[in-house]
């Protein structure tokens, strides 16, 4: 019943979209998603107070499936609602600019792919497994590639689309195999059959097909190519959505997996390896390769790969510790993995909102064609100071709050003497991605806000609407919120650990509420001194003449906008050690030290990923090879084609005479 | 603790005029120069937005908060909870983020370049930081400063030779983040080879004083963790470890100034590595030596 509901419901949406006029469409699209978001909320409050609400119960080719809201999917669900609320709200003012450009139906496409990939993404996280795991999956993938070709008069976004859609194919197909193994060994595709199965038969290679498969929607090292190449292309609400929300859906998918594994020691303390060393390589590759970056939107896709990395640090490091016999252990790395979930949620969609903002206004993301924008976007501005200091994990916000509580898992680690070295280990690679991070951001912020334009565009843009602004408050109060209180925003959290992990959530209430009491009280100290010694500042300025003059260049008064710090130079110490891990392409030739009176050159550099790159060029070249190859068949004489149906005649009939058919 | 932030920069001055010969500035003349530039006016980039304005404020304020949590030996810090290594070591860097935005507002080449090194040089001293805290809380199974100083008295002498290269550890850390030789050298008078003077070359009055206070308070945050742990071993009473802080982190810094020149910036990465490197050596020294123990 829910299931039809569902599809009238689709194919009544579409029409709808597809009918009302232009300027309507978004109003419909908004009108439908904050429903979803509603009922989905008010679920999610239901579950997260008792118990599991069943909406669905269905029998499908894998078997008997459900379709139910229990802890876990609750705390993805408000994820998911409070992003895409926020989205279809910001997309009215950036799609604005292209209503004259697109037809009406490719407007209305986007807004159908728009509501489908919501509730696509709902339906995942609701699902028990199995083949409506699957066909949600497949809608997100497809919803999402439609929302990336939004732009598709663009060879770019057409070359990354495509990218994508055949990456998310291997990620689905290795989901496939995992459910369709799960299937035959225990006669059901759920999750909950995973336990069942990892006591039959080895469990290893399951789960790391399905961590493949997740992972290649999480963008976990080396399957994080698509991530960089797809944001660019994206519009800026579509990349918010995708890398705020619809990447943790394989983190929901690894969470899952390991709710499978009852406490069973070996086990989960393997799979607690697995996770914790991608989650390392992952964030460190993510975080250095996003400080190279002189992209806006790669420099952000990057780093959403390194909070997945930071997720799986958390993921890993509780696995680990619950094995060991170390409940707190556990609960500090499973909560500030699933609150760095949410933050991340949070602060990224703002951070591509800025980046929509700035685009749609200087139609470029260069960096360094930018520079001074915070005097013509001054709200603009402030939200992505907010986001830009909560990604840094900086207090008194959002993002410290979480990190905080993988550091004190990884601290407890070290004094109790439980996986001493995974725990330094973590702690190593959580602080050098904390301080890469300082250096990615305050160069992204630094080089677009700050000092005087790079270009003439920045002079004439100027402030968005506030529909805009008003859809980045939303998260930028939640930021807050967590960031300042961190001792309420924690409840949800743990009770949905305590549903993951099967260990008592009083122990870490017990720990973790003084903690974060202190950690509030903290934060607002810091706003009262800050408060205090601006005013101070005030007083003493006040009696003292105050002057304004150009900035001081050192003796010398010629100086020009051009000879301010860039991305790329911000970032040049870095790049002498982060060498290996890429490989640039670089356009025109930069000026040469011998050049005494140097003529205008041009120089174009992009830090492309290596992996991309190997990856790239091994399949290629196979694929040319298996296509030169497969092209010989095809002579184009019917009598050839003739043989070879005959010779597969003969094939199916030997095979079936053996038995194998 | 205030004793030791105001006067480490004495001391570092008067060893630095005796090993020269010269008769020096008075002890406390940094304080004078400090109150001077509080009741001085300012001049302000028109290139810059309010966020220049705020961030010497952030700098001092995250800075003072971390220094609140420090205790002196057998003084109690004013706030303290589990977990404020952390915190301490985010507030450090949320006064760093603070001041390198400030520079990149300014739009001025010198500036952007001592922000770029500052983030960098901030960015791999971390680890350091962290494996440094780890060891101190691998002694004592606590996270929190207080907690571990309190517990760290009562350990075993084998223990000492560690805590002592802990300490080590934690001086390096103060003179990479407080930008002295031979990181950097904040005396120099060339824009180009500098990297914490650089970043406020377009502070004056009273900005200026509030972010000369902070370098002090950073200063003392680092030598009394370092004095702390050193006093672990020989006498944990707040009247060894804040004479110990003061005396030799400002001898220590003063003699190393004027005796060697500061790094090639190119050698500036290696040489944060190496530190790095030797607090991961501590560390596994000290995991190893606890297990021995235990068994």
């Amino acid at each position: 019943m829910f299931l039809y509901s569902l599809l009238a419901a689709a194919v009544v949406v579409t029409v709808a979209l597809f009918l009302t006029p232009l300027r309507y469409k978004v109003w419909v699209a908004t009108g439908v998603i904050v429903t979803a978001a509603i009922a989905a909320i008010s679920l999610a409050v239901m579950a997260l107070g008792g118990d599991e609400v069943t909406l669905a119960e269905l029998t499908t080719l894998l078997g008997a499936e459900s379709i139910a809201v229990d802890k876990l999917s609750s705390l993805f669900l408000i994820i998911i609602s409070i992003a895409s609320v926020a989205t279809v709200l910001y997309s009215k003012g950036y799609v604005e600019g292209y209503l004259k450009r697109f037809s009406s139906a490719h407007i209305a496409l986007h807004y159908t792919a728009l509501v489908f990939l919501v509730v696509s993404m709902m339906v995942v996280v609701m699902s028990s497994g199995g083949f409506s795991f699957l066909f949600a999956w497949e809608l997100m993938t497809i919803a999402s590639f439609v929302l990336i070709l939004f732009e598709a008069d663009r060879h770019d976004v057409r070359r990354a689309a495509l990218n994508y859609l055949v990456m998310m194919h291997i990620g689905f197909m290795f989901l496939v195999i995992g459910f369709v193994l799960l299937y035959n060994v225990t006669g059901s595709a759920n999750f909950s059959a995973i336990m069942e199965y990892f006591k039959v038969e080895a469990p290893l290679p399951l789960f790391v097909i399905l961590f493949i498969g997740f992972g290649m929607k999480a963008g976990i090292f080396p399957m994080h190519i698509w991530l960089p190449e797809a944001h660019p292309a994206a519009p800026s609400h579509v990349s918010a959505i995708m890398s705020g929300v619809m990447i943790k859906t394989g983190v929901y998918g690894i969470m899952r997996l390991m709710q499978g594994i009852d406490q069973n020691g070996e086990l989960l303390y393997t799979i607690g390896l697995i996770v914790l060393l991608s989650g390392i390589v992952t964030g460190l590759w993510g975080v250095i390769l996003a400080a190279m970056q002189n992209d806006i939107k790669r420099l952000l896709a990057y780093s959403s790969i390194e909070n997945i990395g930071v997720i799986l640090i958390g993921l890993g490091i509780a696995a680990v510790g619950h094995a060991a016999g170390s409940d707190l252990i556990g609960m500090c790395g499973l909560c500030g993995a699933l609150l760095h979930t949410v933050n991340h949620s949070l602060f990224k969609s703002m951070l591509f909102f800025s980046a929509g903002n700035i685009y749609s206004k200087l139609h470029t993301t260069a960096m360094n064609q930018m520079g001074g924008l915070a005097k013509h976007m001054p709200i603009t501005a402030m939200l992505m100071l907010l986001a830009t200091l909560a990604i840094c994990a900086l207090p008194p916000l959002n993002g410290f709050v979480s990190e905080l509580l993988i550091y004190i898992g990884m601290f407890n680690g070290v004094s109790d003497g439980h996986e001493v070295l995974y725990s330094v280990a973590g702690i190593i690679a959580l602080s050098l991605i904390g301080g890469i991070v300082v250096l990615a951001f305050t160069k992204l912020y630094g080089v677009v806000f700050l000092g005087s334009p790079r270009s003439t565009h920045v002079a004439e843009s100027s402030e968005v609407d506030s529909l805009r602004i008003g859809a980045m408050a939303i998260p930028a109060a939640l930021i807050l919120f967590i960031g300042l209180l961190p001792q309420y925003a924690i409840r949800p959290i743990t009770v949905v650990a305590e549903a993951i992990s099967g260990a008592d959530n009083t122990i870490a209430l017990n720990y973790f509420a003084p903690t974060l009491k202190a950690v509030s009280s903290a934060g607002w100290i810091l706003l009262a001194i800050v408060l205090l010694l601006f005013a101070l500042k005030h007083y003493l300025q006040s009696r003292t003449k105050i002057e304004e003059g150009p900035t001081w260049g050192c003796g010398f008064t010629a100086l020009n906008t051009r000879m301010q710090y860039t991305g790329e130079s911000f970032s040049e110490g870095l790049e002498n050690i982060g060498k290996p891990l890429m490989k640039d392409t670089v356009d025109g030739r930069a000026v040469d030290k011998g050049e005494i009176f140097p003529k205008p050159h041009n120089y174009h550099i992009v830090h492309k990923d290596k992996v991309d790159s190997l990856l790239g060029q091994w399949w290629v070249r196979m694929l040319h090879r298996i296509n030169e190859w497969v092209m010989r068949l095809r002579t184009g004489r019917v009598n050839n084609y003739i043989t070879f149906a005959l010779a597969f005649f003969i094939v199916v009939l030997i095979l079936s005479l053996v038995g194998i058919l | 603790m205030l004793v030791v932030a105001l006067s480490i920069t004495g001391v570092i001055n008067r060893t630095r005029a005796l090993l020269a010969g010269r008769k020096g500035i008075r002890f406390f003349q940094h304080i004078y120069n400090v109150r001077l530039q509080l009741r001085k006016g300012s001049v302000y980039s028109t290139t810059t937005t309010a966020l220049f304005r705020i961030a010497p404020v952030v700098y001092l304020g995250s800075t003072l908060l971390a220094f609140l949590f420090i205790p002196v030996a057998d003084l109690e810090p004013l706030l303290s909870f589990h977990g404020d290594i952390i915190l301490v070591a985010y507030l450090l860097a949320l006064s760093r983020v603070a001041i390198v935005l400030a520079a990149m507002d300014t739009g001025s080449s010198f500036e952007g370049m001592g922000a770029a090194r500052e983030a960098l040089y901030g960015a791999l001293v971390e680890p350091a930081l962290m494996m440094a805290m780890a060891t101190l809380a691998l002694f004592c199974g606590y996270s929190s400063f207080a907690d571990i100083f309190s517990t760290a008295q009562e350990m075993d002498v084998n223990l000492s030779i560690v805590l002592i290269l802990v300490a080590y550890v934690f001086f390096i850390i103060m003179v990479i983040e407080a930008g002295r030789v031979p990181v950097d050298d904040p005396k120099t008078h060339l824009e180009l080879t500098m990297i914490h003077e650089v970043m406020c070359l377009d502070y004056s009055g009273v900005d200026m004083g509030l972010i000369h206070i902070a370098g002090w308070l950073k200063n003392a945050i680092f030598a009394v963790i370092a004095a702390n742990a050193v006093a672990v071993t020989i006498s944990f009473h707040w009247w060894f470890a804040a004479p110990l802080a003061i005396i030799v982190t400002g001898v220590a810094i003063g003699v190393v100034e004027s005796l060697r020149a500061r790094n090639k910036l190119s050698r500036n990465i290696t040489y944060i590595l190496t530190i790095v490197a030797m607090a991961a050596l501590v560390l596994l020294t000290g995991f190893l030596l606890i297990q021995n123990i235990e068994i």
